[in-house]
């Protein structure tokens, strides 16, 4: 790649490699018409709908989900199910339980025309089992569909008397899949899922500021038969963005959540999305990434961003591997700082940091006089790195 | 200048420490912490609290304070958040209880249970959560030990928000404070909903009285077929899929109404009698 490659060509670069991956087996898209269903008074246009099969557990999924997490009121959640959109996913976490009730509140009846997902963040068996009654209680429900291990980033958060808690609820009706939840580790986590043969679906965060490893292990997952379901899908979205930061105009422009969804979307080892839905606007904005797929215009809003953030974000691609005179792994130690702020995931790059050697550790890169690493794509190395340095030793 | 742009760095993170109420563990007998608090921020709620700190955010989070607390094989661990305002504090609390118990007296409002106690004071909103070794053991006496000494040390109101006091308590199931899109409605930013046996109320308020008139009109063309109703202001009612019967009045800044009840006539008759409540 050139030396002056943009983020918005690798953006398109990143789309066209996507698109030329083989359609997997699993993988099919078909399209309905689903039942018009108006907005509180207003009439809606019907909307197209897209279909993929879920892994192994062959469950036809809409590519657009629904996060239930921030949903607003019960009515939102039942109007999607007339819209036709049929995942819907809750925690058993969220608002202490109080999530759990209003998605039971919005499904009412039509509980079983749809796929039920929730999580439990238990952190011992006891716990895990008694969190399981009590969704299935709160959900309204004798079974859930997909039952996730919460917030899991590594093999030795998951272990194996929870594994059991899960397939012993399988064996006895309460729960059709199993899977894990995460946030952060899935170059490591997802093989180790895989060659574990115990998990039917993974619930990962995915979105168009990831690199490439992310994509590497999602299809890999994919392709060994995991169902893969997309969130954090939006990038965040823009609530943690704070006044005045540019990126927080980028965001909240109209179609730009809509342009994330839609690149989401666009990679066929992803089975469904589950955007957070607050209302009814938003339910409406997210249906039309079934409808129209990803654009020129689209990528342009997303290359803005993508350009917005290109000092601060590094794509791994590795030609900087040996330019630092200190013999720092300044992707590596680029990548912990993404796992800080751009993943929200703290811990996760200090953990990460700390394990560095201690010479690499005790290095400050305001020491040296001029960085020898130059970013074919822009990220400002020295700053970057004495911030990564800052944050975490 | 490194050395002074280091130092005010660190006055302004004692400064910040110093604003913040940090939970310790001496609140009950044998009870020691087991490392350090650990602060938050928007930036790294996610860290902790995984998908669940949008909820926070929602409700306009500033920061929070956690430590973990250790007696014997029990691990209890207290999240002190710090809230804009001690609406948004309240408004977490009505968000996280159980509505089929009982509100404590503490602060402005809690909930304690075996191994888990909830409140919010002032803008602090608190959450203790017990790992215990025994899972069914009643850890009650602990969780109010706790609850008690915390409230102790915040500073705040402990009065409920007003506007609570506007609804109707007849055959009242609960109240929530709903940070964005009431009634699963964009126009309605942010406001009170209070769920009864039968249909739901609803109190916003807006920033001035015109801002108010320009949402009321936006919804009133929102649902096909509203006919005006004679309350406050101005009203309309009508019958709209998802929320039934509807009446929606406007009182000043406040715009307030009810739905999903089975004909808009009974949710204009309900929202007169609220809007006498209404100041």
């Amino acid at each position: 790649m050139s030396s002056n490659t943009s983020r918005r060509e690798f953006l398109t670069t990143g789309l066209s490699a996507g698109l030329a991956l083989p359609v997997l087996g699993a993988t099919s898209a078909m399209a309905l018409e689903p039942q018009s269903a108006p907005q509180a008074g207003k009439a809606a246009s019907p909307a197209k709908l897209d279909y993929r099969t879920l892994g192994r557990t062959g469950l036809k999924v809409t590519t657009v989900g629904m996060g239930c997490m921030i949903t607003s009121d019960p009515s939102v959640i039942t109007r999607a199910v007339d819209l036709g959109i049929n995942y819907f996913d809750t925690a058993r976490g969220y608002q202490q339980g109080n999530n759990e009730r209003l998605v039971a509140a919005g499904l009412g009846a039509k509980r079983k025309q749809v796929i039920l997902s929730t999580k439990s963040h238990a952190p011992n068996k006891e716990e895990l089992q008694k969190h399981l009654d009590t969704s299935l209680r709160e959900l309204n429900t004798d079974y859930i569909d997909i039952w996730y291990l919460h917030a899991r980033s590594k093999p030795e958060d998951i272990p194996d008397d929870q594994i059991e808690v899960q397939q012993l609820a399988k064996k006895q009706g309460k729960v059709r899949f199993t899977g894990v939840s995460t946030h952060s580790g899935q170059p490591q986590l997802l093989p180790w899922m895989v060659q574990k043969g115990v998990f039917d679906v993974v619930l990962s965060a995915y979105n168009f500021t990831m690199d490439a490893s992310m994509d590497k292990a999602i299809d890999a997952a994919a392709k060994a038969g995991l169902g893969v379901v997309a969130m954090k899908v939006m990038a965040g979205g823009a609530r943690r963005l704070k006044p005045g930061d540019p990126n927080l105009k980028r965001l909240t422009q109209e179609g730009a959540m809509l342009a994330a969804l839609k690149w989401v979307i666009k990679k066929p080892s992803i089975a469904t999305t589950i955007p957070s839905i607050t209302d009814m606007d938003q339910l409406d904005e997210n249906l039309k990434a079934m409808a129209n797929p990803l654009s020129a215009g689209d990528e342009k809003i997303l290359s803005a961003h993508l350009d917005a953030i290109r000092p601060l974000y590094c794509r791994l691609c590795g030609q900087c591997d040996g330019d630092c005179q200190k013999g720092l792994p300044v992707a590596d130690v680029l990548r912990y700082l993404t796992y800080a702020d751009g993943y929200g995931q703290f811990a996760l790059g200090r953990e990460r940091f700390l394990e560095l050697s201690a010479e690499h550790q005790a290095v400050r890169c305001g020491d040296c006089a001029v960085c020898t690493v130059n970013c074919p794509h822009g990220v400002q190395v020295p700053s970057q790195m004495a911030r990564a340095q800052e944050l975490f030793a | 200048m490194k050395s002074a742009a280091f130092l005010l760095t660190v006055l302004v993170a004692m400064g910040t420490a110093r604003a913040q109420v940090a939970p310790d563990c001496h609140f009950a007998p044998g009870w020691e912490s087991s490392g350090s608090v650990r602060q938050f921020t928007a930036e790294n709620l996610y860290d902790y609290k995984d998908g669940a700190a949008d909820g926070y955010l929602s409700y306009g989070f500033a920061r929070m304070s956690s430590i973990d607390c250790k007696s014997g094989p029990d691990t209890l661990t207290i999240d002190l958040s710090e809230m804009n305002d001690a609406d948004a504090a309240y408004g977490l609390f009505t968000s996280n209880r159980d509505p089929k118990l009982p509100i404590a007296k503490i602060g402005m409002g809690g909930q304690i249970q075996s191994q888990s106690a909830i409140f919010a004071k002032g803008k602090y909103y608190v959450e203790i959560v017990e790992v215990a070794d025994n899972a069914e053991a009643d850890h009650t006496a602990v969780m109010q030990a706790f609850a008690a000494g915390i409230e102790k040390r915040l500073e705040g109101r402990v009065t409920t928000p007003e506007a609570l006091l506007w609804f109707s308590q007849d055959n009242l199931d609960t109240v929530k404070l709903v940070p964005e899109s009431v009634l699963g409605l964009k126009l309605l930013k942010r406001g009170y909903v209070a769920k009864y046996k039968q249909g739901q109320a609803f109190v916003v308020l807006e920033a001035t009285p015109e801002s108010a008139a320009e949402v009321f009109k936006k919804l009133r063309e929102h649902f096909d077929g509203a006919t005006p109703a004679q309350i406050a202001d101005e009203a309309f009612q009508a019958k709209a899929p998802y929320l039934d019967g509807i009446c929606v009045f406007r009182k000043g800044r406040y715009l307030a109404g009810y739905t999903n009840l089975p004909d808009a006539q009974q949710a204009a008759a309900l929202a007169a009698k609220l809007a006498t409540r209404i100041p």
